[in-house]
């Protein structure tokens, strides 16, 4: 009879065995004999479709049935039939695409003629750009350069979720949208500046939020995805939607001169956004570019950096930053590079993962129990509650907990406000009385909130948060009020 | 030897009853990868069939490979995952920096193949 050896990894489902004896008389019935001998063996040689495993190799003596007849191939009575794997490895990671496009315009050939005789990219680089999908979360400040960039190289498909409008104060960064655009949906501006650098190109736009309930949907489709985000929740959103994908998430992050950027891909062996920081802060303690300010180029630097990352991923070429979270200080001007690993005891992408599906992202990062709680609305006061207060001439103590810098800009001093800036506001409770009406603000509620909570531990009783900061005030009760 | 193309070769030893993989010897093998031997191997099948018969004459299985990763980190690659042959393997990867060894790690891949998980190297 012919006989199978089986390699010693696999001998285990086959009762140890190094060699069986199976009927037949071509190569197909014998490894049928033999899987129906041992199913266990079974799901290590096929794959769910039942074809065998791209690295599995069968040979009949010293040849491979792949150059013989296949299944077909004719055994005889003291043939070996040998189970044999490739074993291959590489260093170069690339983005899962689908299969490169088919060819190039001659339009294209010349747009992209300055990749194209680089070997790195060339045709083949090219055609998996154009094949290529990438998701862009935010199309503000990262987002800008990455959807530019990305557009012009010829990424096929971009896709972009941003719900808000352009704002006087995103022009300063926000490349994509121009003078003309405020008001407009930031969508629509993108839209338009997109398809006017690269019309070659496919553009899918989802005015949302990004959230548990639509994040899996609309990533499924995409070949990597990058982070522009601007808050904690969708960042971790972004991170676990990726993972539990098993897609590449290529993050950047921005605040006043520093930036951070890194590829998060597990799947890969790197390390995901929760190995890096498996808790988001306390609200507030980070405040946002928002309320802490952005160098206006800075996300230039961020972006354009991911959306290398992002090309090098999908061609396949050089050494991706998985593993690695690269530093950047713009006063300084000095890149660093820390090395990360991937957290086996990670709740997500860990040995062990115990997440296993989308979480509330708000009540996560410890947004909701504030803003949304029912019944809890009456720890706040609206811009217009407080004017109307103010006008029937009731006078709170209005603490604004904001920095003196941004004091000099818009402050509520007519009214009696005092500064103390949320980090001394610990140390000078001495300075108030627990007893007091207390309205607290910030810029837009956020380090309000943090103040209100040291006061509250304090045993102050009668204190409100200004909802939306002195920024609400300047939009619903004083237009003329500088904002920042 | 091969930098700055990548190495590779069989890991021969044997497995206790609780999994533990001791490895006895290590046998180079030729990457026969004609192409982008810089950042890839690819071993002889037919060695691989000769070593796992004159392994098992001594008494030992092929239970892994190992293979070099020059100028990278020694953490496997997405290419390493989709041709991981065996769950049942260890698979060393030994990062190499201008000809000198830098790193050595060893992995094992998830029975769904999933990912890479870190093992212990005793």
């Amino acid at each position: 009879m012919p006989r199978i050896s089986i390699p010693a990894a696999l001998r285990q489902y086959a009762d140890n065995q190094g060699t069986i004896l199976v009927e037949g008389s071509r190569v197909g019935e014998a490894l049928s004999s033999l899987t129906a001998q041992y199913p266990e063996l079974k799901k290590h040689l096929y794959d769910k479709e039942g074809r065998l495993r791209s690295f599995v190799n069968i040979y009949v003596n010293d040849e491979d049935i792949r150059y013989g007849q296949q299944n077909e191939t004719a055994i005889k009575e003291d043939d070996e039939i040998s189970i044999i794997p490739s074993i291959a490895g590489g260093v170069i990671t690339e983005a899962k695409v689908k299969a490169p496009a088919p060819d190039l315009s001659r339009e294209e050939l010349a747009r992209y003629s300055r990749h194209l005789i680089m070997p790195e990219v060339g045709m083949e680089g090219q055609l998996k750009l154009k094949a290529a999908s990438v998701l862009l979360i935010g199309a503000g400040g990262l987002g800008s350069p990455l959807g530019l960039y990305l557009a012009a190289a010829g990424i096929g498909r971009i896709g972009l979720v941003d719900f808000d409008v352009v704002d006087q104060s995103n022009l300063q960064r926000q490349i994509l949208h121009g003078t003309k655009d405020v008001g407009r949906p930031k969508l629509e501006s993108a839209r338009d500046r997109l398809s006017d650098i690269n019309p070659h190109i496919q553009l899918d736009t989802y005015e949302t939020a990004l959230t548990s309930d639509n994040a899996l949907e609309i990533l499924k489709d995409y070949d990597v995805i990058i982070d522009g985000t601007d808050n904690f929740q969708t960042r971790y959103l972004a991170n676990d939607a990726s993972v539990l994908l098993g897609k590449p998430n290529v993050y950047g992050s921005i605040f006043r001169f520093d930036g951070q950027a890194s590829v998060f891909y597990p799947k890969a062996g790197g390390p995901c956004y929760r190995c890096l920081y498996p808790e988001p802060p306390p609200p507030g303690l980070v405040p946002s570019c928002a309320e802490g300010g952005v160098l206006g180029v800075l996300p230039g630097i961020i972006g354009v950096i991911q959306a290398t990352e992002a090309i090098k991923l999908i061609i396949g070429q050089g050494e991706p930053l998985i593993g690695r979270l690269l530093l950047f200080d713009a006063l300084k001007m000095r890149f660093r590079e820390l090395k990360l690993r991937r957290n086996p005891e990670c709740p997500l992408c860990g040995d062990h993962p115990t997440i296993n599906a989308l979480v509330d992202y708000d009540q996560f990062c410890g947004v909701t129990p504030h803003e949304e709680a029912p019944g809890a609305d009456d720890w706040e006061i609206t811009v217009t509650q407080l004017k109307e207060r103010l006008d029937q001439g009731d006078r709170p103590t209005i603490i604004d907990v904001r920095e003196p810098h941004e004091w000099q800009i818009a402050n509520l001093e007519q009214y009696g406000a005092r500064l103390i800036p949320l980090g001394q506001v610990a140390d000078r409770l001495g300075e108030l009385n627990p007893e007091d009406d207390i309205v607290l603000h910030c810029k837009m509620g956020g380090r309000s909130a943090k103040a209100y909570e040291t006061l509250k531990k304090a045993g102050f009783k009668k204190i409100k948060n200004l909802k939306g900061g002195i920024t609400a005030w300047a939009d619903q009760v004083d237009k003329s009020m500088p904002k920042y | 030897m091969t930098y700055p193309e990548e190495c590779g070769g069989l890991l021969l030893g044997v497995v206790d009853e609780d999994g533990t993989r001791t490895i006895r010897d290590v046998l180079p093998l030729e990457n026969v990868r004609r192409e982008s031997r810089n950042n890839r191997v690819e071993l002889d099948p037919l060695a691989y069939a000769r070593a796992e018969r004159d392994a098992a004459k001594r008494g030992l299985g092929v239970w892994g490979y190992y293979h070099s990763h020059p100028d990278h980190p020694a953490v496997p690659s997405l290419f390493d995952l989709e041709h991981a042959p065996f769950t049942e393997w260890s698979y060393l990867i030994v990062s190499v920096r201008e000809g000198l060894s830098e790193e050595l790690r060893a992995w094992v891949v998830r029975e769904d193949r999933s990912q890479f998980d870190e093992e212990k190297i005793l």
